[in-house]
């Protein structure tokens, strides 16, 4: 069973000897106890920050949808080229909070009507700037005229950061896979959990400790939960972010 | 790495209502609560005793429902009035009325006595007793009532054993005409009363020697320009309290140098009951609260003192609504206290409060009660020389004052909630928070007890996390070789132990409560270590 907030909270409370939260206070908390309620989420949210890809943030589990393309999927209609990365999104508030924009794949896999041989390839990320210089105004021009569009090759990233557009302009239905994290949602309820496994809960714990010791003027204890949350955040990015076996490949030839 | 850093109480100073919170902390051994506790003249705060029915198992009401209007201990036994009765007992259990009517001059014996008709006190309300000592086996007694409705009633026993054995004296005495005073007292050889509803400035004094008969040689009145509402006989003076003003009478056995001269004119007391002699001194009820009037070597010379500052709060509530409280008091010799009771007619005997005054080397010290209804309360020496105290109350009940460790209220006992509460210690240093880490309190048990404490943090404001109560490790009573009982004490446990209490919080103020609500035996509080931490400036 993950943290919750309240026991995350009663941790740091406890460190500093001060009144505990109990599942009836935690909502009327006050003081010092608010404080801490604070510093835990602003400890989470340094976490994050720390790296966006994290996956307990990850939107879905990456290959629910055989095969696997990535953990989020959009259809595109034909002749359409901006797409929402998350429709049900009505700001950037609610966005997703990173997406892998050098992982995006095109495919007639799953698309109805579909069968074998089936389209795929991989949608290279382009600048906005060098479809601006490059291919816009062939593509506005065919849009406008002969409609013949394309299979998209190119995915460019719309200024606003809500959208994405294809290059060609597509001209059927095709699956566009991508990988996306969601943005992490600030602790509330005194049941809350963490997202993260109980293994790295001391990394919250001692971003917290150095917040609190920070407020009780204790530099010198401030300092000692900074260097443990640096050494534990170290250890949480390698478990967690590096976990691929690491080879050394040797191409070099030999002539004998 | 802050640093732990100490801070030392010792308890002393008593309840202080009066300071503010900043002078509370040059005085950090003062209470800002203590009720049911008392000033120990040995150095901290000691729980009180409880009461317990006079009688024990058998213990009888003398009339009944009727509330208890005075008590006075005399010869091997206690006087009682209630009702329109007045009834004297050996032992709480049985009740002999003694207000009869044509007692025969020579004393009647009990048969006799018990089939006299009953002297009615009609309207009979809080009683004043005159004590003559006199050259007969107990002495005589005077009552008096507030009334103002019956003339003193005169009483006399002798015999010793049951009182089947003994003879019985007993008659109204007529100071003048149809006046009836409501205060009475006995002063070098002569009864004086004074209060009458009709002539309420004026003092009547018997003959000499001669305390039944007020038209006998050396008897006589004077009238006064104020309203007499208390007497009280002071080494040789008689301090007559009026209302407004304060007078003594000099020379009451010289009839030409007789006289009555001023004190004061600018106080005056509130209620006769209010007024005892401790210490040397006379202590009374004034509107500015509990004064003393500290005779001094120099004949004539009179000082007049406050010794209730502390408590200017409590007692301005008291003056505020004096006509309709019940007052009543004892000093109890042994600890040297002074105990005003006052309480509404009527009302629930639990929230009945009263005062305890306890002189210390620094003066008086105080403390409050609450729970103990006391309409009428005595403390003397029976004919054996062993001091007894008890008080009675609204509901008719007599009780052993100051024993036990409970309270009874409408006769069913209660347990006792006795509270201890410092004031808002800023350790120094106001403007630091400070996160407190453990308390030790030293407590000398009498017994098994298990206080709760209670911290509060910033005057207890609602906007800071305050921790829920931390019930003490209980305090075992030690056992002492030679004294204690198998089972009831633990060997090897301190006289004064310190019982340590981690504690969570913190706050730029915090203070501590102390309290206990059973039935245990009394404990001392006699002073705390604070281990804190000072945090920041925030």
């Amino acid at each position: 069973m993950a943290t919750t907030y309240q026991q995350l909270c009663n941790e740091i409370l406890r460190e500093v000897n001060e009144v505990e939260l109990t599942s009836a206070t935690f909502a009327s908390s006050v003081g010092i106890q608010t404080h801490v309620k604070d510093i835990v989420n602003r400890a989470y949210l340094d976490i994050v920050n720390e790296e966006p890809q994290w996956p307990f943030l990850s939107t879905a589990e990456s290959g629910a949808t055989d095969p696997m393309y990535g953990n989020t999927y959009i259809e595109t209609v034909a002749g359409t080229r901006w797409y929402e990365l998350k429709p049900a999104s009505s700001s950037i508030l609610g966005d997703y909070g990173y997406i892998d924009w050098d992982n995006f794949y095109l495919t007639t896999v799953g698309v109805s009507g579909e069968s074998a041989p089936y389209t795929a390839r991989n949608l290279r990320h382009t600048t906005i700037e060098e479809w601006k210089d490059y291919f816009r105004i062939s593509e506005n021009l065919d849009d406008a005229d002969s409609q013949s569009y394309g299979v998209p090759g190119r995915v460019v990233r719309s200024p606003d950061a809500r959208n994405f557009g294809l290059s060609p302009i597509p001209d059927q239905v095709y699956r566009i896979w991508f990988f996306a994290f969601n943005q992490p949602t600030k602790l509330d309820l005194y049941a809350d959990t963490v997202v993260f496994p109980d293994l790295y809960v001391p990394v919250l714990i001692s971003k917290a400790r150095y917040y609190i010791h920070q407020f009780n003027d204790n530099a010198q204890g401030s300092a000692f939960a900074l260097e443990d949350y640096k050494r534990n955040l170290k250890n949480m990015k390698l478990h967690l972010m590096e976990p691929d076996p690491g080879y050394f490949k040797d191409d070099r030839i030999i002539f004998v | 790495m802050p640093q732990s850093l100490p801070f030392g109480v010792s308890c002393k100073g008593g309840l202080n209502t009066n300071l503010n919170q900043f002078e509370m902390l040059s005085n950090p051994g003062l209470a800002t609560k203590l009720e049911n506790f008392e000033v120990d003249s040995d150095g901290g705060y000691r729980r009180i005793n409880g009461f317990e029915p006079f009688g024990g198992g058998d213990a009888a009401r003398p009339n009944s429902t009727n509330a208890i209007l005075g008590l006075f201990v005399y010869a091997d036994g206690l006087i009682a009035c209630s009702g329109t009765n007045i009834y004297f007992t050996l032992e709480g259990e049985t009740w002999l009325q003694i207000n009869r009517a044509s007692v025969a001059g020579g004393g009647d014996d009990y048969s006799a006595f018990t089939g006299r008709s009953a002297l009615a006190r009609t309207n009979q309300n809080q009683c004043n007793f005159a004590f003559y000592e006199g050259d007969t086996q107990y002495g005589e007694l005077l009552i008096t009532d507030e009334a103002s409705a019956t003339k003193p009633f005169y009483f006399k026993m002798t015999g010793t054993g049951a009182l089947g054995n003994r003879t019985y004296f007993a008659k109204e005495v007529t100071v003048s005409g149809t006046v009836y005073p409501i205060v009475g007292v006995i002063h070098d050889k002569h009864y004086v009363v004074s209060g009458d509803s009709n002539n309420p400035n004026t003092i009547y004094y018997s003959g000499t020697n001669d305390i039944d008969d007020f038209t006998s040689t050396g008897s006589g009145n004077i009238k006064l320009d104020d309203k007499v509402i208390g007497l009280k006989s002071f080494r040789d003076d008689l301090i007559i309290f009026c209302k407004n003003s304060i007078y003594k009478l000099v020379n009451i056995n010289t009839s030409s140098t007789i006289a009555v001269v001023p004190v004061t004119k600018n106080v005056g007391c509130l209620d006769n009951h209010s007024i005892q002699e401790i210490a040397g001194d006379l202590v009374f009820l004034s509107p500015d609260g509990v004064r003393t009037i500290a005779g001094t070597a120099r004949i004539g010379d009179v000082e007049l003192g406050t010794v209730s500052r502390q408590i200017v709060s409590i007692t301005e509530t008291i003056a505020n609504g004096i006509d309709s409280y019940v007052v009543a008091t004892v000093v109890l010799r042994q600890k040297s206290q002074y105990r005003l009771f006052y309480t509404i007619s009527g009302a629930g005997s639990s929230q009945a409060k009263g005062l305890i005054g306890s002189i210390t080397s620094q003066g008086f010290q105080w403390s409050e009660t609450k729970g103990i209804q006391a309409t009428a309360i005595t403390s003397g020496f029976n004919s054996n020389g062993i001091e007894k105290t008890y008080h009675g109350d609204d509901d008719g009940y007599v009780y052993i004052h100051n024993s036990g460790s409970v309270f009874y209220h409408e006769g069913a006992a209660a347990s006792m909630r006795a509270t201890y509460e410092t004031p808002n210690y800023d350790f120094g240093d106001f403007g630091t928070r400070k996160n407190i880490n453990y308390v030790k309190i030293s407590i000398t048990p009498e017994g098994t007890s298990q206080p709760v404490l209670r911290v509060r943090y910033n005057y207890a404001d609602t906007d800071f996390p305050q921790p829920d109560d931390y019930t003490l490790l209980s305090v075992p009573l030690p056992a002492i070789f030679g004294e204690s009982l198998f089972g009831t004490g633990v060997f090897g446990a301190s006289n004064d132990p310190m019982v340590r209490q981690a504690v969570q919080g913190g706050g730029h103020t915090t203070n501590f409560r102390l309290r206990t609500e059973d039935s245990n035996p009394p404990y001392s509080i006699n002073g705390m270590y604070i281990d804190y931490t000072p945090s920041n400036r925030r």
